[in-house]
């Protein structure tokens, strides 16, 4: 992939990543608008400082390192929200653009998925990282990685069998 | 093709929301920002680098004249001590007897050398005579209260070291029968 420095435009780079950033620093903050703070942050961050988009692992690892200080920052808040949200219509703030029942199916089994198999998921599936990326942006090893996104497909693969 | 091929290209159908236009504003807001900093922080960087230099040249020049007051305060308590010391010895209630050689011929490891020493006798008491044993003549015990004070001076700083205190000390005066 072209060096993010190259970019004249931030706006073609940024739109390409967005998406798949914003999801996943939803994995920790429910609320799109707090995500959204986070994914500015990380990315002007990263902006700034003329990262390479093959070190894409720093820009994930930013986005997870900001959500995981709001998390210990705002907790209560944070806490509250969740609690809010979970009780909420999930079609208030979706996660995905859904077009039929098959994905909000899916969408729902992938929502009951442990963190850090999500977590793998999304950066996979949505944002097109390699383990090695994934494992760098985590702090993992590429084994666990790996290993974490095939669970992640299994249990999803189970919980969309039909009973 | 693994296992998993069927249900990866169905989650690849889901497509993210997207974000707020609002965010890309607020982006372009934060990197602009930034470009404007870089050129203020450019500009200002000569006028950074006087105000830092004026700023040292200061600190050298409060710095000299502090050693040099402390220099004077220095010297003006060795004078202020060297007064007192002859104010002391021209008592007539006390005596000054000078001090031993051995200690003024004592050295330093660190390169100071004797400069002084002053035995202050500040209180004398005759307590009578006396007789030594085994001896039939007597003897006049003395006994003084004095304040010894040692100078010390490393010629190569200038620095200088004071030890001062008490002593008492008593002596026994074979008195003749005359």
């Amino acid at each position: 992939m072209e060096p993010i420095a190259s970019h004249e435009n931030w706006r073609t780079c940024f739109s390409e990543v967005a998406p798949g950033l914003l999801l996943f620093a939803r994995q920790w903050v429910q609320s799109a608008a707090d995500a959204e703070d986070i994914v500015q942050d990380a990315f002007v961050k990263f902006w700034r400082r003329n990262h390479d988009i093959g070190n894409r692992g720093l820009l994930y690892s930013a986005v997870r390192s900001l959500a995981l200080d709001f998390i210990r920052r705002d907790a209560r808040r944070a806490q509250r929200e969740a609690t809010a949200l979970a009780e909420a219509d999930p079609a208030i703030e979706p996660h995905f653009e859904l077009e039929n029942d098959t994905q909000s199916a899916l969408a729902a089994a992938m929502e009951s998925l442990p963190r850090d198999q999500r977590e793998v998921l999304v950066l996979k599936i949505w944002n097109d990282l390699t383990f090695g990326e994934i494992a760098a942006a985590l702090g993992i090893s590429q084994n666990t990685a790996a290993s974490r996104y095939r669970y992640a497909l299994t249990n999803l693969k189970k919980t969309l069998q039909p009973q | 093709m693994n296992d998993f091929s069927e249900l990866e290209n169905e989650l690849r159908k889901l497509r993210p929301t997207q974000p707020s236009s609002v965010l890309f504003e607020r982006v372009g807001e934060a990197l602009k920002d930034r470009r404007v900093s870089a050129v203020v922080d450019a500009r200002s960087s000569w006028w950074r680098f006087k105000e830092a230099t004026q700023n040292w040249w200061s600190l050298g020049f409060g710095v000299a004249a502090a050693a040099v007051l402390i220099l004077f305060a220095v010297v003006t308590m060795e004078r202020r001590h060297e007064q007192q010391e002859t104010v002391a010895q021209a008592s007539t209630a006390s005596e000054t007897r000078p001090a031993p050689l051995e200690a003024e011929r004592s050295t330093s490891p660190s390169g100071f050398v004797p400069a002084g020493g002053t035995n202050v006798v500040y209180n004398t008491r005759d307590e009578g005579l006396h007789f030594a044993r085994g001896s039939e003549r007597p003897l006049r015990r003395v006994r003084y209260n004095t304040q010894q004070t040692w100078r010390w001076r490393n010629p190569e700083t200038g620095a200088s070291l004071r030890v001062s205190y008490p002593s008492e000390e008593v002596v026994l005066i074979p008195v003749s029968g005359q």
